[in-house]
């Protein structure tokens, strides 16, 4: 936590979105980061111990997509929560971390920034991935 | 002279028939030894006409007949215990490429139970399977590309949505957040219907699941708690091709918009049903709402865009617009009869 403010971390590449997500974010009341890849991502996840929440895009350029990230994420810092988003088919929520929320694009604002205000708000210890 | 007199001669209409077919025929003593070639086997597998009589079916050619799994399988043959049908070899020659080869035999029956023959037919499906595999590998391709299209359109539309959202963020005015707010719904409406074609087939476009998305995702952002507002959706089985159904989700949502927006002022509970049922080539969509009801008279709101949008797209469904009282609330009907569309014809030409 950033000033008492929740810090989320928004991945994606495409600019305009990125941008979007962020304005999102921030009109939201969190704090907003944001990184255009999955590795980028991770070297901030590495560098900072404050990020609460990761929202990602799926398909993106470098090592790993979207679904790859959460589960990374997942593993080595298992508070941050997820929330996943993609244009491509319907994607099944199993496939992807428990816990985690899937949306598909376009996306509902209010949709996301609800989610986002669920998931920081519970602090039920995760369950163990199957 | 040959060292096995030949006991038996075949006829030669039998011969004639071998030699002159098609199909690449082989016509075979049961010790597999080859009596007759047709035309189109030597000419298919390039074996010279010459070199057949007499020669055993592993000696035509250079030897490559000669599979121990063919032979195997026409002994099994001639003696009765099996049957080829439609078995597949690889035919392997030096300096060609495989064949791929379906044979069937079978042993030709002319009473004489000691002269056994076979014939044993062989189709070259080479080219057929490689056909049938670019096909599949088109159809797959196909496959990708459409779903890297789905994915192009709903990033672009998320670009959209993104910076329409932006914007009215921004914007000082009420009126313009509004204007964009509804914009942003317009958006939706496509990026629901396009999610709805992703997955159907045929390209036709199921109302009940589009009209259930649609309420879902104008709920999602225009009320603020499901407690006091509702949209409620009532469809029949209707399925309509994507081109109308742009113009029904279009009109469904100005409608829906204006129902949330209008009829439920000063924290009022009520409920906006989006009714469609269909028989033949009629159809009526209603969206209704247990609110105040419409303003009469001068206190009637000014038409609106959304008015504007909805006239237009029911103009091109062929369709009529009738406003009414639902005591309490307000309902519009959009029908569509089967003579409607004559009807307008008639009119305009008058």
């Amino acid at each position: 936590m950033n000033n008492g403010k929740p810090v989320v971390l928004v991945v994606e590449d495409s600019a305009l979105i990125r941008m979007g997500a962020v304005d999102l974010v921030l009109s939201a009341g969190y704090e907003a980061l944001e990184a255009c890849d999955a590795d980028e991502a991770i070297r901030m996840l590495e560098s900072r111990d404050d990020i609460d929440l990761v929202f990602t895009d799926v398909q993106m350029p470098g090592t790993m997509d979207g679904i790859k990230l959460s589960h990374y994420i997942r593993n080595r810092w298992p508070p941050v929560k997820l929330i996943v988003a993609s244009g491509a088919a319907i994607l099944e929520e199993s496939s992807l971390p428990f816990g985690s929320r899937f949306f598909s694009k376009p996306y509902d604002d209010h949709a996301i920034t609800d989610a986002m205000a669920r998931l920081l708000s519970s602090d039920a210890p995760l369950a163990p991935t199957a | 002279m040959p060292q096995t007199p030949i006991v038996h001669f075949e006829a030669a209409s039998t011969l004639a028939v071998v030699v002159s077919s098609n199909e690449p025929l082989l016509f075979l003593s049961d010790e597999l030894k080859v009596i007759a070639a047709s035309a189109s086997f030597c000419r298919a597998f390039e074996i010279d006409p010459a070199s057949v009589p007499g020669s055993r079916l592993g000696e035509l050619g250079n030897g490559e007949w000669a599979m121990p799994k063919l032979a195997s399988l026409l002994s099994a043959t001639a003696s009765g215990s099996a049957n080829i049908e439609a078995y597949e070899i690889d035919l392997q020659r030096p300096n060609h490429k495989t064949l791929h080869l379906v044979v069937n035999a079978r042993t030709l029956d002319d009473g004489n139970i000691d002269h056994i023959r076979l014939l044993l037919a062989v189709t070259d499906v080479t080219n057929a399977r490689a056909e049938a595999r670019l096909k599949d590998d088109l159809i797959r391709d196909k496959a990708i590309l459409l779903q890297e299209v789905q994915h192009r359109v709903a990033n672009s539309l998320q670009i959209i949505a993104s910076v329409l959202m932006q914007s009215a963020r921004r914007v000082q005015s009420e009126e313009a957040r509004g204007h964009l707010h509804n914009a942003h719904h317009r958006v939706m409406s496509i990026a629901a219907l396009q999610r709805q074609l992703s997955t159907s087939h045929g390209g036709s476009v199921e109302l009940r699941a589009y009209f259930t998305q649609l309420g879902q995702s104008l709920g999602a952002s225009m009320i603020a708690d499901p407690d006091r507002l509702a949209i409620q959706v009532t469809v029949d089985d209707s399925a309509v091709s994507a081109d109308v159904s742009v113009s029904l989700g279009l009109i469904v949502t100005e409608l829906v918009i204006n129902a949330l927006k209008h009829a439920f002022p000063d924290e009022r509970t009520g409920t906006t049903v989006i009714d469609y049922r269909s028989s033949g080539n009629e159809w009526t969509l209603s969206i209704s709402d247990n609110g105040i009801g419409m303003p009469v008279g001068s206190d009637a709101p000014k038409a609106g865009l959304g008015t504007g949008i909805v006239e237009a797209l029911v103009k091109n469904l062929g369709g009529e617009i009738k406003l009414s009282d639902a005591g309490p609330g307000t309902v519009v009907t959009i029908s569509h009869q089967e003579s409607a569309g004559l009807r307008t014809e008639v009119s305009t030409a008058a």
